[in-house]
């Protein structure tokens, strides 16, 4: 309930101060992210294991839903495409997890991440590659989404579902083994569960979602170049995890409001420094790096424990 | 021909293999993955261009300040931040070395001279090639061969015959038995975060010479992971070894193999290496 009432809170606060179609567009992007966030803390938080390339996920179905569309399918079913194609490559991603647990298995999914960016360039037939690829407004029932207010409408409905789907299977058998798995893998082993499918699960899980906000996120903004989920991607996610706490669902929400808020914040602040040192050029990157070293510095567990 | 793609294989490799080696260094001893290795090599490489173009000093000379400059930094920045990630779970000292790369990153984009032109570091000595047959030696690669091999001297010189390179052994094989034996754990993760700044800060140096000098150019740390892996992220011969192994591996891909194969070699190893040898390709004794 608190919780709710904070959300409602949110939204009125930012619609207030940036005004309503702005505002509106920049929560829709805070409900996107929350999604893939979502994913995050599923793999992360639940199953306990470090995925150093999220980022991938939401390239696949980014890239995915703007090729289904472009050939001419309905774009609800490739949302359906997008998930499943993210639940592929989570399913695959998992795999060296089978033999290898902790930070090699993290590594592994960084090489799948740095394979999928450079596949995405080199493919530029089907993708475009570094140039970039234009994406046409989502339409729903004959109806095109593109004003701030709908796309707010969709990704919040595609975040409730998410989280509702997401609820439902932490309850449940699954949920149960992916934390026995994060608190010991040894003795969930033990317990007769089995801990690559539990893993390959998480995977998948995390890997529907985040193309699921790839896919919208690729809609809203109407453009896709590869570099948009590199590296520094996978890394806003762990830091959207890291901030607004790995142990909980809701967590994904409050690091994704980070997540958008802080470029805004920087952006205002550009505004308020002296020209000279605002017009740096990797001012973006030492204030973003400074926030992330700050944070961590702070509360070298997370903000939420 | 072939001689030609496996001496500019092993010249790149050996770079690959100096960032890993760095990179393990620092796992070793104190359990952080480092993401800033990268950003640490270009602003050791920036450091020496400073010091040899503006500050119009000799390059050696440079060279042995900025080297000796980053491993002073990497000390510091132990001290004042990557001490509080111990003992933490993994993703704490990841996104703070992320964290603190993209400082170091953003800080030398906001330096107009270091971003609007591209920088060559002249070494003496290192500029020009050399016709053996039909093979064409260039004195850059061999530099960086050379360098390699007397770095690697002198670090197992310093692991094997110093106290502190002992010590410095003994804490990254059982941090408690080590300081029941009167080793300074936290001293020594300073000393490994000094040596592997240092070492990044060589290979971005030996890097300069044969590419461009540019804030971008830590993005080549990417390949030092396939490398650490594939030596077993706990061997530093290993991390050398994995290093000219990728270096060579993507020589030839990019010789024999289709266009781009070659900038995904390093990660398909990667992976194949995990997949294949989880203990890394060369986990011998010491694994």
């Amino acid at each position: 309930m608190r919780q709710a009432a904070a959300l409602l809170a949110l939204v009125v606060a930012t619609v207030g101060t940036l005004g309503l179609d702005y505002g509106l567009g920049q929560l829709a992007f805070v409900a996107t992210w929350a999604i893939a966030g979502l994913g995050l803390v599923i793999i992360l938080g639940q199953s306990g294991q470090i995925s150093l390339g999220h980022g991938a996920f939401l390239a696949v179905g980014a890239y995915l839903q703007a090729g289904w569309v472009a050939l001419g399918g309905p774009p609800l079913l490739g949302l359906a495409v997008a998930i499943a194609g993210g639940a592929l490559l989570g399913v695959l991603a998992s795999l060296p997890g089978r033999r290898l647990g902790g930070l090699a298995f993290g590594m592994s999914t960084l090489a799948v991440a740095l394979i999928v960016e450079e596949a995405l360039v080199r493919f530029d037939g089907l993708t475009g590659g570094a140039s970039g690829l234009s994406v046409p407004a989502l339409t729903l029932a004959g109806w095109a989404v593109v004003d701030p207010l709908t796309q707010f409408a969709v990704s919040a409905t595609a975040l409730a579902l998410a989280l509702l789907v997401c609820r439902r299977l932490l309850n449940s058998r699954l949920g149960r083994a992916w934390r026995a798995v994060r608190d010991d893998e040894g003795a969930a082993e033990a317990s007769g569960i089995d801990t690559a499918h539990a893993k390959g699960l998480a995977f998948a899980v995390g890997g529907a979602l985040g193309a699921l906000a790839g896919a919208l996120y690729a809609h809203w903004l109407g453009y896709l170049s590869p570099e948009q989920f590199g590296l520094h991607v996978s890394f806003e996610m762990l830091m959207l995890v890291f901030v607004g706490g790995a142990s909980r669902l809701m967590g994904a929400i409050w690091g994704a409001v980070v997540i958008v808020a802080l470029p805004q914040a920087i952006a205002l602040l550009r505004d308020v420094l002296p020209a000279g040192v605002a017009n740096m050029a990797g001012l973006e990157l030492v204030a973003f790096g400074l926030v992330l070293v700050a944070v961590v510095l702070w509360r070298p567990a997370g903000l939420v424990r | 021909m072939i001689l030609q793609i496996l001496l500019s294989g092993i010249a790149t490799g050996c770079i690959y293999g100096l960032v890993a080696l760095s990179f393990v260094l620092v796992y070793k001893a104190t359990e952080a993955v480092s993401f800033m290795q990268g950003e640490l090599l270009m602003v050791g490489a920036f450091a020496a261009v400073a010091l040899t173009a503006a500050a119009g000093w000799p390059a050696w000379l440079a060279v042995a300040v900025a080297v000796a400059g980053m491993a002073l930094a990497g000390a510091l920045v132990e001290r004042l931040a990557l001490r509080r990630a111990m003992g933490q779970p993994h993703l704490t000292a990841v996104l703070l070395t992320f964290g603190l790369g993209l400082m170091l990153r953003g800080g030398v984009t906001t330096v107009p001279a270091a971003t609007h032109s591209a920088h060559q570091l002249a070494l003496p000595g290192l500029s020009g090639q050399v016709q053996l047959g039909s093979l064409t030696v260039s004195f850059a690669h061999l530099g960086v061969i050379a360098a390699t091999v007397l770095t690697c001297a002198a670090l197992a010189a310093f692991f094997r015959l110093s106290r502190a390179g002992l010590a410095l052994r003994a804490c990254s094989e059982n941090p408690r038995i080590a300081a029941m034996m009167g080793v300074s754990t936290s001293g020594m993760h300073t000393l490994a975060w000094a040596l592997g700044a240092a070492l990044a800060a060589l290979a971005g140096i030996l890097m300069a010479p044969v590419t461009f000098v540019h804030p971008a150019m830590g993005v080549v740390a990417l390949k030092a992971f396939p490398a650490a892996v594939i030596g077993g992220m706990h061997s530093l011969p290993g991390a050398l070894a994995g290093g000219v192994f990728i270096g060579v591996a993507e020589a030839l891909a990019g010789r024999y193999l289709p266009e781009g194969a070659n900038h995904v070699t390093a990660y398909v190893l990667m992976l194949l290496a995990l997949l294949c040898f989880p203990r890394g390709l060369f986990a011998g004794r010491s694994a």
